[in-house]
């Protein structure tokens, strides 16, 4: 048999995680030139509030995946109002992977996220009310009925009203009735309107 | 004596605290086993309310009474060759993957996390002298870590109920095990292939010197856990392993709904987790 044992500290030469752990040590380690100190740096300032502000200055300058998750998921934690406007900022961003993070990120914070979800869903920017909708699907918060009916009864545009039936149909109840047929008939000359609706329609009369 | 209750303001506040601490969540559903358990922490230390226990478990700074109560509240059920095709994809294509990059010939380390009473960490290593040709090459190196300390006792003591060993081989059974008055006792060369430790997996200063791990055994724990915490969980196993490395999670738990920081390799027996970024 070779099996063997060390102590977990021999096996660690882990001196750069051990060094400086505290606020500003670690808010300068942040921009150090090797992922792995920047990851830790990142997840260690998790016990400090009061660093949302670097870490969401940091996301922006980020170019490593890995670093920009560990990012997130402090961010999550600590899900202050800086927080959560450097993940609407993300949601905005070009690029479809970035979005996603957003997405994630903000599911996880109803609470958070329940206070500017209106903003969102009234952004003058379409693709921003989508992801908006994205983010409600899992987001566990009583309100979310009530967000897809409101986006049905007033938005303009087809995409962001179809994306918000699709969801209805999973999460609507009898409330939504009335506005998915109105929603019907404002775009008579749509089938795929007419087709989420009828399914949306199916399903809250299953339920 | 007078009667303790736990009211739901109290729950609530134990809820979240022991969430934070564990990264363990109780619904609601859970109630009459947390406040069985949590009364039962009060009258011990002797405290008459939850109030005054909840102060000790927060302020004391030994963290001792935590401790038993983590004791109390962990799920610890395992036992031998638990989801074995793991095991067979552990020699047949995981390892035989890894040894073929490793040139430095270093040791191969495998995390287990968590430990429970060792029956994992045990089964790995009989897996590994019973079915992998190459064992007499290579040094291999099992960390199997838990929460809990009671239960780490139980495994470095490595006595087990017929319960526990029901799926082990009738021939690995009479070989590695010694039948005693308190269960089948496991032998001392098994024994000694596994080092136990106490690591709270949420807590950054425990899980900081683990690292160079070649594999990650992370199986039926991350269940307990919420979405944020599963993926904090994602993202200590990222720094914890060589790049190449691979994650074996329970067959109910999957990488892609946590963390994309993973590729999802498919071999014949399971499917696993692998960091990316071949290490040379
Ligand atoms: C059901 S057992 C799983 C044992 C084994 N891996 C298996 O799959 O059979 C779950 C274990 O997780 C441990 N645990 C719970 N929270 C933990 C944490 N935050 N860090 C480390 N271990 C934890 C518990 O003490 C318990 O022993």
């Amino acid at each position: 048999m070779a099996f063997i044992k060390k102590s977990t500290d021999a096996a660690s030469t882990g001196a750069d995680r051990v060094a400086e752990r505290d606020f500003a040590g670690l808010i300068a380690q942040l921009d150090d030139a090797d992922p792995a100190t920047r990851r830790w740096a990142a997840r260690d300032l998790l016990v400090f509030p009061a660093a949302t502000a670097a870490l969401v200055a940091r996301l922006k300058r980020e170019d490593d995946r890995s670093v920009r998750e560990f990012i997130l998921t402090s961010l999550t934690r600590l899900g202050d109002e800086i927080a959560v406007a450097g993940l609407v900022e993300w949601l905005r961003s070009e690029d479809a992977v970035m979005r996603n993070e957003a997405i994630e990120a903000m599911k996880a914070l109803p609470d958070e996220v329940a206070p500017i979800m209106g903003g969102l869903l009234s952004d003058p920017d379409p693709d921003v009310r989508i992801m908006a909708v994205n983010v409600l699907e899992s987001l566990r918060h009583p309100h979310v009925e009530d967000w897809l009916i409101d986006v049905i009864d007033n938005d303009s545009v087809i995409n962001v009203c179809g994306t918000a039936v699709d969801l209805l149909g999973e999460v609507g109840s009898p409330a939504a009735r009335a506005s998915l047929l109105r929603l019907r008939e404002r775009f008579p000359a749509e089938p795929y309107i007419r087709f989420a609706t009828d399914l949306a329609l199916k399903r809250i009369g299953e339920a | 004596m007078r009667k303790i209750t736990i009211s739901d303001d109290d729950f609530l506040k134990f809820q979240e605290f022991f969430y934070r601490k564990t990264g363990i969540q109780f619904e609601t559903s859970k109630r009459y086993f947390v406040d069985k358990r949590l009364v039962e922490r009060i009258e011990a230390t002797e405290n008459d309310s939850f109030r005054g226990y909840f102060t000790m478990l927060r302020f004391q700074s030994s963290g001792n009474e935590l401790q038993a109560l983590v004791n109390l509240m962990t799920i610890n059920e395992t036992y031998f060759f638990r989801e074995e095709y793991q095991f067979h994809c552990l020699v047949n294509s995981i390892l035989p993957d890894l040894v073929a990059r490793k040139k430095d010939k270093s040791p191969i380390r495998i995390w287990v996390i968590p430990s429970s009473s060792g029956e994992e960490a045990y089964s790995i290593a009989m897996c590994l002298v019973e079915r992998w040709p190459d064992i007499n090459d290579w040094d291999v190196e099992i960390i199997s870590s838990d929460i809990d300390t009671k239960i780490l006792n139980q495994a470095r003591a490595g006595v087990y109920s017929e319960r526990s060993v029901k799926h082990v081989p009738r021939n690995y059974l009479q070989k590695y095990f010694r039948e005693t008055p308190a269960g089948f006792q496991l032998n001392d060369d098994l024994r000694s292939a596994v080092e136990f430790t106490r690591v709270n997996l949420m807590e950054a200063a425990d899980v900081r010197s683990y690292r160079n791990f070649d594999v990650i055994f992370c199986r039926n724990l991350l269940i307990y856990f919420d979405d944020i915490s599963r993926k904090q969980a994602a993202e200590t196993f990222y720094d914890a392993l060589h790049p190449g490395g691979f994650i074996c999670l329970g067959h109910s738990e999957s990488m892609s709904r946590i963390s994309s920081l993973y590729k999802i390799r498919k071999f014949p027996e399971a499917i696993v987790y692998q960091k990316p970024g071949d290490r040379k």
